[in-house]
């Protein structure tokens, strides 16, 4: 049908076929090699529950080649070994479990101290299934949201049942299967009874399959997650059934994970359904009537065929075909593939020669999902996932669970009883044997919990699916205690979930612009992140535009700034309570510069507050902190019951700050109303019409000059910054962004939050209490501050001098001691000087003057840097 | 985890679309010990909670609700 490369082989595959069942009728036997010891691995469970089989698909690592279709043209590659998975030099490893032993990063290569990171590279490169390749480029899948009535997990016998009953109620029922429906069942009364009630779920309207969609993970809600290969669903029904059904349990014995070793319905599958023989003489240890059925598909499929069963079963054996009634295995041997195996029966031990052991000696419910949700009343389980063996107990579970007759304490009733193993190995994926819980047994490490973590059993892609109630086994026996012998606590994912489908949804991101954004482009303008705007951070030569700020006129823009008009009866009152600047005294056109401290007197953002009138308030806070600033006042409006409306005006207006020294002359020609001095002074705010745009005006600056923050109509925005340039251009203006603004705000040793500050500066050590009135009778964050004012000051901020511009972040040395930090730092024009912000520690009470900071002197010095009296400002 | 919230604006909402802003705490204390006790020492105790939540991506206003915190079901609002 076509064929698909295999290491630089093309293997050829049929109709059906996976890469799995392809590679192995092109006479594949190791799959890969044990993530520790390099054991060679062959296929083994085909369903999807063990690592035997994974593999690299066109780069993708850890791929079940199971449970992957074979596909034209595909790369496939083992990841394991060196120089190859099949002669793998690396198998020593099997030969040196002495220096690998269980825990062995605990206690090996540990002396002398530099043994560990030698030995750490060889063993991160020697162990481990596949290489990931972190250069490729994600494909991350979007989420899309599901609301079903019913929500069914796996389309096998009891989830079809449930399917069809639930839709016959009247429910919406969504199905998924993490294959297709079927496709893992070999033939059979199973795959029959499949089938029929998949042609009748088929029909209804009410239902929707999804296959190729695996459930990995069940939550409060319930939500449940649903990986397929383009989206990730989140599922949010009202009720869950889980019918995932069961896996065969793992047999452990001396030898068990031999290559040609097989679970029942693996090897059943593969001749059943692929039409490839697992072996020629196989021994088949069957203890269910489901064995005895795989029994018989191999030999329909011409195995020669040795039963090991219980004598009933035995009995009704052609006679032709040999048998070994009420026999168990004890040992395997072999070393590419299995040879031979020791049945034991009555007293007698014989050594059966083989190239196939097949086992299928019960079934365990698959229940890494179920065992997610055992709180959660909504979430049932049906089938063999419930414990509900066979195909008409399966049908009827599911039918039940279908019509919400279920309950969940029904999911606890899944536990199998089997003796604990005894030697062999417990956990395929993390290589650990029965001889290593022993071992960690004697260690101390004395729980089913703590034995998990030391040995990482069921920690592994299976994620216990076939070890777990080995390992719970192994720890109730040797405890005697079933509480400390429990089934370890399952967590999401319950199968393997490609790292893109985890990010899913996290590329949906919002890019906040400005109404500005296609002028800056236009200008040149070097956009860049700003929080979640994109911002200019310069129109190509940042200190042109800082020159044009400090000697002519420059525009930038600022409508990112948080915005907020606050009305109603009881806005002075609020604003008054909440924040430590005084408002009941502010007059109408004034304005104040406005700290926000949370409770514990913390500064949580700054801004701007003006009354414009009529018992309005126009606050504006930093552009990062707008949305918590709404939520932050709509909360204290709230809890102390006063009456305000609040308007978040951040998205609707746009702001141009218009600074430097002419600016006056720019704006004055641009409208009719007096800008003079007198008529609009500094901290003033009035409402303007600037060549017919509407404009609340605040005298403020930031950046240490005359100027004009120019709050408008978002629409406006292009008219009124063309406006201004136009204007501008006989003053020699132009427009600055974030780097210039670095330095003109840094002169003016003003902090720029969270870059300057830590989430616990109080305005002391900002050295802020001029904007705090502690006459207040009362402010958020009051209470804390007198605490706090009774403390000495362990830590301030403080403006700084070197000889040259140090690095920002570097730390500040008083002799050997790092007693600061260097926050912000650049050559300043205005000054010709070398200026920062930073942090110092107070040393036995006191701050230190001189400092250095790397090879260059740090000097502590006066804020603000530039024009200390803010004549500039004012002018 | 993954809880809905019953918003009185805009119905069961999934609790994504919310900040969630701490347990419901005094507004006021009547005095510097208690006031130390009202910001820093919250109940944190395991069963019935009032708390709030604001509907971010939704009216945004604040809800008080009523939430187990051992088995995140919802008791209704405040």
């Amino acid at each position: 049908m076509g064929s698909f490369d295999f290491e630089g082989k093309p293997v050829p595959f049929e109709e059906g076929d996976t890469v799995a069942s392809a590679l192995f009728r092109a006479g594949v036997r190791t799959f890969s090699r044990s993530l520790k010891y390099h054991r060679r691995r062959g296929l083994y469970c085909m369903t999807g529950d063990c690592p035997n089989c994974i593999l690299t698909v066109d780069g993708e690592p850890g791929l079940r080649s199971c449970c992957t279709d074979a596909r034209k043209g595909a790369s496939v590659e083992r990841g394991e070994g060196w120089p190859s998975t099949e002669r793998d030099v690396l198998s020593v490893a099997d030969h040196a479990h002495r220096f690998l032993p269980v825990g062995f990063y605990y206690k090996t290569f540990t002396k002398p101290r530099f043994a560990w990171s030698l030995a750490e590279k060889v063993i991160r490169r020697t162990t481990g299934l596949g290489d990931l390749d972190v250069d490729r480029a994600p494909s991350i899948p979007q989420v899309r949201h599901v609301a079903p009535d019913v929500l069914v997990i796996g389309g096998g016998v009891a989830g079809l049942a449930a399917a069809r009953v639930a839709a016959g109620d009247g429910k919406a029922v969504l199905l998924c299967d993490e294959g297709r429906i079927g496709e893992k069942v070999a033939p059979g009364g199973s795959l029959d009874r499949i089938r029929a009630l998949e042609a009748d779920v088929r029909t209804l309207d009410s239902v929707t399959v999804l296959e190729r969609s695996t459930a990995v993970g069940i939550y409060d809600g319930p939500l449940v997650a649903i990986a397929r290969e383009d989206e990730l669903l989140r599922a949010r029904p009202e009720r869950v059934v889980v019918a995932t059904g069961a896996v065969e349990r793992h047999p452990v014995f001396e030898g068990n994970d031999l290559p040609g070793i097989w679970l029942g319905r693996g090897a059943a599958r593969l001749a059943g359904i692929h039409g490839v023989v697992p072996g020629n003489r196989a021994v088949v240890v069957a203890s269910t009537a489901e064995g005895l059925s795989h029994a018989s598909t191999l030999l329909d499929a011409g195995v020669r065929v040795a039963l090991v069963a219980p004598r009933a079963f035995t009995e009704r054996w052609p006679a032709d075909a040999f048998a070994i009634p009420d026999g168990r295995v004890v040992r395997a041997h072999g070393s590419k593939v299995i040879s031979s195996v020791d049945i034991a029966a009555g007293d007698e031990t014989r050594t059966l020669r083989c190239d196939a052991l097949v086992l299928s000696i019960g079934l365990e419910p698959r229940d890494g999902l179920l065992r997610m949700a055992t709180e959660l009343d909504a979430v049932v389980a049906a089938g063999d996932a419930a414990g509900a063996f066979g195909l008409d107990a399966a049908e009827e579970s599911g039918g039940r669970a279908g019509r919400g007759e279920t309950s969940a304490a029904g999911n606890r009733r899944n536990e199998t009883s089997a003796p604990a193993p005894t030697a062999g190995y417990v956990c395929l994926c993390e290589d650990v044997a029965v001889s290593d819980l022993e071992q960690a047994w004697e260690e101390g490490w004395r729980s089913s919990e703590i034995l998990k973590r030391y040995t990482t059993a069921t920690m592994g892609p299976c994620q216990g699916a076939l070890c777990g109630r080995h390992l719970a086994r192994f720890a109730t026996e040797r405890s005697g205690s079933a509480e400390t012998g429990a089934r370890t606590t399952s967590r999401p994912p319950a199968r393997p979930v490609r790292l893109d489908t985890l990010a899913a949804g996290i590329d949906e991101i919002v890019e906040k612009r400005t109404s500005l954004h296609d002028l800056h482009l236009e200008l040149g303008g070097h956009l860049g992140w700003s929080g979640s705007w994109k911002r200019p951070f310069s129109y190509g030569d940042w200190r042109r535009e800082y020159h044009a700020v400090r000697e002519d006129a420059s525009v930038m823009d600022v409508g990112t700034l948080g915005k907020f008009l606050v009305a109603g009866r009881d806005a002075r009152a609020l604003l008054d309570r909440v924040f430590p600047t005084r408002v009941s005294d502010l007059s109408d056109g004034r304005a104040r510069y406005l700290l926000a401290l949370d409770e514990a007197g913390y500064v949580i953002d700054d801004g701007i507050i003006s009354a414009v009138g009529e018992g309005r308030f126009f606050v504006t806070s930093t552009s990062g902190g707008a949305d918590a600033m709404e939520a932050w006042l709509r909360n204290w409006a709230d809890r102390l019951d006063l009456h305000v409306h609040l308007v978040n005006q951040t998205a609707m207006l746009g702001a141009i700050l218009l600074a430097g020294p002419r600016a006056r002359e720019v704006l004055s020609g641009l409208t009719s109303e007096d800008v003079s001095r007198e008529a609009f002074p500094y901290m003033a705010v009035r409402d303007l019409d600037v060549v017919g745009v509407p404009c609340r005006a605040l005298r403020v600056g930031f950046v240490g000059e005359l100027g004009y923050e120019l709050h408008h109509p978002r629409r406006s925005g292009p008219a009124l910054w063309r406006a201004l340039s136009d204007a501008g251009v006989a003053v020699g203006m132009r427009p600055h962004g974030l780097d210039a603004m670095d330095l003109l705000r840094l002169e003016k040793g003003h902090f720029f939050l969270a870059q300057d500050t830590l989430p616990d500066d109080h305005p002391r050590k900002l050295g802020m209490e001029w904007a705090v009135d502690m006459e207040k009778e009362s402010f958020v964050g009051k209470a804390a501050l007198q605490r706090m004012a009774e403390l000495p000051l362990e830590r301030k901020l403080v403006g700084l001098e070197f000889d040259r511009t140090p690095e920002r972040g570097a730390p500040l040395h008083l002799d050997d001691r790092v007693v600061g930090r260097v926050t912000s730092c650049s050559r300043s024009d205005a000054l010709e000087r070398d200026i920062g912000l930073g942090w110092l520690r107070a040393v036995d009470g006191r701050f230190a003057r001189r400092l250095r900071c790397g090879d260059t002197q740090a000097i502590v010095v006066e804020t603000p840097f530039y024009d200390p009296e803010g004549k500039r400002l004012r002018a | 985890m993954t809880i809905e919230v019953p918003c009185p604006n805009c119905g069961r909402r999934p609790y994504t679309e919310f900040t969630f802003g701490g347990e419901l705490r005094p507004v006021e204390a009547s005095g510097p010990e208690e006031d130390f006790e009202r910001v820093y020492l919250p109940e944190n105790a395991p069963g019935l909670q009032e708390e709030r939540w604001f509907h971010a991506f939704g009216c945004r206003r604040w809800l008080t609700l009523r939430r187990d915190t051992v088995t995140n079901l919802i008791d209704g609002l405040v």
